[in-house]
């Protein structure tokens, strides 16, 4: 066989033919045909020498880039590897690193390979090694080969080509088992990398300790110096020989450092930032230079550097006057020719438009951008315009936005649509100043996009139309409008549904869209819509006769006609069937409970935000961030301000309870059917809002409902899915009353640590204190009038943020769970920055209970969730009241008092200074009256008194008996009640 | 970090595929398609980055590609790297390639995949940038080539990818940038005659 050096003959002869076949059959014809006859070569008796093992692996490596599976040739190639002439060794790692992965049982010997070359003298055997491990490192490599990579990397002999190598294979080990590579002495000598004179070195050096700076902030933090120096000189040089790149210097690593250094916040060491300033400063004045050469890598390479350095600037976020000009610069490239420019400009203003310092700078392209949204030709591009707008959008311009938005919208690429959909309805929302406004943009969604319409935007226009009562006339008039037109969409349809059948009766006044009108004019779409919607209307119809008694007649005939009744949709059926039973049994009176209006549904995070983010779109994190930076600069969010409903909605408190309810009643109506009904979408993305949105709220709720796990599961993707089956459920008389507190009998655990002066409670104090940290402080006051107790609890907010999904939970021990019985006011969700809201507790004693009702209170703030667990000052003692009696009287019930399990005794170290009147004092704050001239002793204390409970009152008798020399006091109590003596006993030795 | 480098042609065919991360070879393919699908209804006036295809990570990666003639280079980032810096990254690996074939055609990639391989390895390792100074680059290729034909044992240039760094070098500052990659129509029917002549 003619060999020709490195052209491998066969090899060409192959890649030939199968360029020469002219059909796919052919060509697999043709691939089949030769993996034959290297299996038959491979297998064959004949030894391959390396060249020919080298040409077969070459044309596997071919037909394996044509889409094919190749199966066999890894032994080949991993004896290429021990070969001694390196291209045999070359093309073995070549073949390795793109066909082999770790879970080949060959690895071992892969192992071995790169041992012995790393091992060798030459150093072009080392990088082959070094890069094979780069590229296709395993855990196993890191543990066998992990040791002697650092030893290559730090070594002064090691050639800077092998240093290269050797510092990406270090990242590529350290990703694999980080634990491996962090000690503080290799952490020096890599940072010294950066101060290599090789400026190959450093580039490598640079991403390797970027990556290790992620794992290690602290020990790496010498770095930013070094980079900064290095930058730079890299700045101000105008000659770097080969690192000069069109002109410009070593645009590659300029990029890298100023990307490490976007790792730590601005340097804190004021020469070390000067002196990045005054890289930064000229970085800037360069970009507005004439450029030195016309070709287009030159702008390239200098833009690349320069757009990093904004970056680290908008990163600092603090020099308004550097952020300003970057702004400007980049305003500038809005206008440029370069596609690629207009896009990372676009991009990059985004990021600041969210700050402070720069939003009014951006503003001034406003122009710019809206006619990039019309002219530009890229869909990218516009996609990025789009997103420079939302971001930029403020109160002041939303209605300018807004509307640009929607024009754009009518021809928008229909893959963009659905997000451009929330992004409008976001932003709708949140700066709306007139609620008008937000219903004609949202029905205008409808009306342009009405298939890209997430079910969350058009539950989120019903949600906000019930909790303001100002526009629900409006809505209510604009959604009959809408859907007279001639075509209309779906979800129109089910909007005005469900606006009608709430408020209908607030335009029923103009004859023009009376009661009868509007009922037709559902009903004339009813044939057309899917089954989801024909459930809606379906409920709307039983409103419309709760509103409209005059046209039962009309709805009852809907409901009853067999279309319905016998529709080949159990779910249809079976809301007409109940419909029309309902509608025929209940009277008027009952009907109007039942489908009362939908109370306010509660705020919390916006649906929409959560949906927008699951879009996976950072830079609503950014926005959002941005929207937590100007609370804290004291400027109020929308939301806030008016008690609006952008951090809203779902009422999944309401349906857990009601899921909960319903299904472990016994009654069947609703109980499955809600369920699969309140998933329409499908099961998949069920518990997706909840944890997506992170929102901390979501965790208590669930939490504390006991609830069966499908219940539970099916509550979140349900805001108002159902509504009208839910209002339905919801008014009849409820087992759990959503304005209550939640009441939960069960164990849960305590911090007592949070409550050092709890023990004040115990006697006297009734007022004070419960807890208190830099976000929140909870007071308590109390009155306790014979078995009935009343505590007002008060929550302060102390941050400068708002509190949100504020939940509280009482907990009663089960031991107790007959013994107290605890109601109370639920209160709001949000509080305020700066404000307190008080929740009123009514505890009645039922009979002597053992253990503190436990609060546990959980919220979030600035993003952060909260929770915790108060024993709440409830204590049994706190229902007993003294009572006087005479020397003869109480050693009389003394003795009567003899059972073993009537008495308590405790001898115990007394923790404050054992002073008579004190000690009284305490006793009677416990709630005994003190008994004067009872004991001989004069230092003894007696005391008696009743523990009044609901239905039943227990005496007990109280002896002390204190020894100064010891510091020590005998407690001795007795009561008529087994069990109480304890209780008194451990209660008032806590406080002694 | 780089996650894949591609190359394929005018007509989805790939001509180089390197993947930084591991897919399956069923992945890689299905990657392959999707990307050219992506790039294929571009124009070329637009900007030359695009969200990553939902097969490779979807928004979290770019696209970074250019079009030469017959062939598309593309590279599949994180966020992590500078769309521009890639585009930098991608001329200097097509200047490379230029200078090493001589005026590099699409034959040259198909004929050559082990060298355009080595090539690539000398730029971009285990998803990071290696070096990007051109003249290192030429000199390490240079060096693989000379023990390569001293292995062979045959010391005269035996073929264009032979002779070609050292012209390259000698050129390398007077090269033209923009690589005119010849049309694949010229190059359909290529007999292995003519091949030889290489």
């Amino acid at each position: 066989m003619p060999r020709t050096g490195d052209s491998m003959r066969g090899l060409a002869v192959f890649i030939a033919d199968i360029r020469n076949c002219k059909s796919r059959e052919q060509e697999k014809k043709r691939i089949n045909k030769e993996l034959a006859n290297i299996r038959s070569k491979f297998k064959g008796d004949k030894q391959l020498d390396g060249y020919q093992k080298k040409k077969y692996v070459c044309k596997l490596l071919f037909i394996f880039l044509l889409g094919n599976d190749v199966d066999f040739g890894h032994m080949e190639a991993v004896d290429l590897l021990a070969s001694n002439k390196y291209t045999e060794k070359q093309i073995g790692y070549l073949f390795i690193s793109v066909m082999m992965h770790h879970s080949n049982d060959l690895y071992k010997l892969v192992i071995q390979a790169i041992k012995n070359d790393l091992s060798s003298k030459d150093p072009v055997h080392i990088c082959l090694a070094l890069t094979c491990i780069a590229n296709i490192g395993t855990p196993e490599m890191a543990e066998e080969i992990g040791d002697e990579v650092p030893k290559i990397l730090t070594s002064p002999d090691t050639l800077h080509g092998v240093k290269k190598c050797a510092a990406l294979c270090l990242l590529r080990l350290f990703e694999l088992k980080s634990d491996k590579f962090i000690h503080a002495e290799l952490s020096s000598r890599l940072i010294a990398l950066l101060s290599d004179q090789h400026l190959g070195v450093v580039t490598s050096a640079c991403s390797l300790i970027q990556a290790l700076v992620t794992a290690n902030t602290v020990e790496y933090k010498g770095c930013v110096s070094l980079a900064v120096s290095r930058l730079s000189r890299i700045v101000s040089s105008t000659d770097l020989k080969d690192y000069m790149y069109y002109f410009i210097a070593a645009p590659w690593l300029s990029v890298k450092l100023l990307r490490l250094l976007q790792s730590y916040g601005q340097p804190t060491d004021s020469a070390v930032y000067e002196r990045l300033k005054e890289s930064l400063e000229t970085i800037l004045n360069r970009a507005t230079d004439p450029p030195k050469s016309k070709k287009i890598q030159h702008t390239n390479a200098k833009n690349a550097v320069l757009f990093e350095a904004i970056n680290l600037i908008i990163h600092y976020d603090s020099d308004a006057a550097l952020m300003v000009r970057s702004c400007n610069l980049l305003g500038g490239f809005l206008n440029s020719k370069e596609t690629n420019l207009r896009y990372l400009a676009l991009e990059s203003l985004t990021k600041l438009a969210v700050s402070d310092f720069s939003r009014k700078a951006v503003m001034k392209h406003q122009e710019t951008v809206v006619q990039a949204l019309k002219n530009e030709r890229d869909l990218s591009v516009r996609q990025r315009a789009v997103d420079l707008l939302y971001a930029m959008c403020d109160r002041d311009q939303a209605e300018e936005i807004v509307g640009e938005l929607l024009a754009y919208l009518e021809k928008a690429d229909y893959s963009i649509r659905e997000e451009l959909v929330l992004k409008i309805a976001i932003l709708a929302e949140k700066f709306a100043q007139d609620y008008k406004w937000y219903v004609d943009v949202v029905l205008n969604l409808i009306r342009i996009a009405g298939d890209y319409i997430a079910d969350e935007v058009w539950y989120r226009v019903t949600q906000i139309v019930i909790n303001r009562d100002d526009i629900q006339a409006y809505a209510a008039k604009t959604v009959f409008e809408a859907l007279q037109a001639p075509t209309c969409h779906e979800n129109m349809v089910k909007v005005g549904a469900y606006i009608l059948g709430e408020f209908g009766n607030l335009i029923a006044g103009d004859e023009r869209s009376g009661p009868i009108v509007q009922f037709k004019l559902l009903h004339s779409m009813f044939h057309l819509c899917s089954n989801q919607t024909k459930y809606i209307l379906l409920s709307t119809y039983i409103k419309l006769i709760n509103l409209f008694p005059e046209i039962k007649g009309d709805i009852e005939e809907v409901l009853g006609n067999d279309n319905q009744l016998r529709n080949s949709d159990a779910e249809i059926q079976q809301r007409a069937m109940e419909y029309t039973k309902l509608s025929q049994i209940a009277s008027s009176d009952l009907l109007a409970t039942v489908l009362e209006e939908m109370p306010q549904f509660t705020e919390r995070e916006s649906s929409l935000l959560a949906k927008l983010k699951k879009k996976s779109n950072t830079l609503v994190k950014e926005r959002d961030d941005g929207d937590n930076t100007s609370l804290q600069n004291g400027s109020s969010p929308v939301e806030v301000e008016r008690g609006l409903p952008s951090r809203p909605p779902p009422p999944e408190v309401n349906l857990v309870e009601l899921n909960v309810e319903l299904s472990s009643a016994p009654v069947d109506v609703g109980g499955s059917s809600l369920l699969d009904l309140e998933s329409p979408s499908g099961t998949a993305e069920i518990p997706e809002p909840a944890l997506e949105s992170g929102t901390p709220q979501d965790s208590p709720v669930l939490n504390n409902y006991s609830a069966p796990p499908a219940a539970v599961a099916a509550a979140p993707p349900a805001p108002a899915a159902e509504p009208s089956l839910l209002d339905m459920f919801g008014g009849a008389p409820p087992a759990t009353d959503p304005t209550k507190v939640q009441v939960v009998t069960g164990l849960i655990e305590c911090n007592e640590a949070a409550q050092p002066n709890f023990k004040a409670f115990i006697c006297s104090r009734n007022n004070g204190i419960l807890f208190e940290n830099e976000i929140i402080q909870i007071g308590v006051k109390s009155e306790f009038t014979g078995f009935e107790g009343k505590l007002q609890v008060f929550y302060g907010n102390k941050s400068p943020l708002p509190l949100q999904g504020f939940n509280t939970t009482l907990f009663i021990s089960p031991k107790d769970q007959p013994s107290l019985r605890l109601e109370g006011q639920k209160v709001t969700l949000l509080i305020s920055a700066g404000a307190q809201i008080p929740q009123t507790i009514k505890a009645t004693a039922v009979a002597a209970f053992g253990e503190t009702p436990l609060l546990q209170i959980s919220f979030s703030a600035a993003g952060t969730a909260h929770t915790m667990v108060l024993r709440l000052p409830l204590l049994v003692n706190k229902f007993c009241k003294g009572t006087g009696m005479g020397a003869q009287d109480f050693f009389m019930r003394w003795k009567n008092l003899n059972l073993p399990a009537q008495e308590c005794q405790k001898v115990f170290k007394a923790s404050r200074p054992m002073d008579n009147d004190l000690v009284k004092g305490k006793v009677q704050g416990f709630g005994f009256q003190v008994l004067e001239g009872v004991d001989p002793k004069p230092d003894n204390l007696v005391g008696a008194g009743i523990i009044v409970c609901e239905g039943s009152q227990v005496g007990c008798l109280l002896r002390l008996e204190p020894s100064k020399p010891a510091q020590m006091y005998r407690m001795t109590v007795r009561s008529s009640r087994e069990g109480v003596p304890e209780l008194l006993v451990n209660l008032l030795s806590q406080d002694l | 970090m780089i996650k894949a480098a591609l190359i394929f042609n005018n007509h989805g065919k790939p001509r180089l595929t390197k993947f930084f991360t591991y897919y399956t070879e069923e992945m890689q393919q299905q990657i392959i398609r999707e990307t050219f699908l992506l790039l294929s209804k571009r124009e070329d006036s637009v900007c030359n980055f695009l969200e990553g295809g939902t097969l490779i990570g979807g928004s979290d990666f770019r696209l970074v590609y250019r079009h030469y003639a017959t062939l598309y280079f593309v590279f599949c980032v994180d966020s992590s790297e500078s769309e521009l810096g890639i585009l930098d990254l991608i001329q200097v690996f097509v200047e490379t390639l230029d200078r090493c074939f001589e005026n590099v055609c699409e034959l040259d990639l198909i004929f050559h995949m082990d060298k355009v391989h080595y090539i690539l390895q000398e730029i971009v390792m285990g998803g990071m940038v290696v070096e990007t100074n051109q003249t290192e680059i030429l000199t390490h290729i240079e060096a693989q080539q000379r023990i390569e034909k001293q292995e062979a044992g045959i010391f005269k240039p035996s073929g264009r990818m032979g002779g070609a760094p050292a012209r390259a070098l000698s050129a390398a500052k007077s090269m033209a940038p923009n690589v005119n990659l010849p049309k694949l129509a010229d190059l359909q029917n290529i007999s292995l005659p003519s091949f030889k002549k290489l």
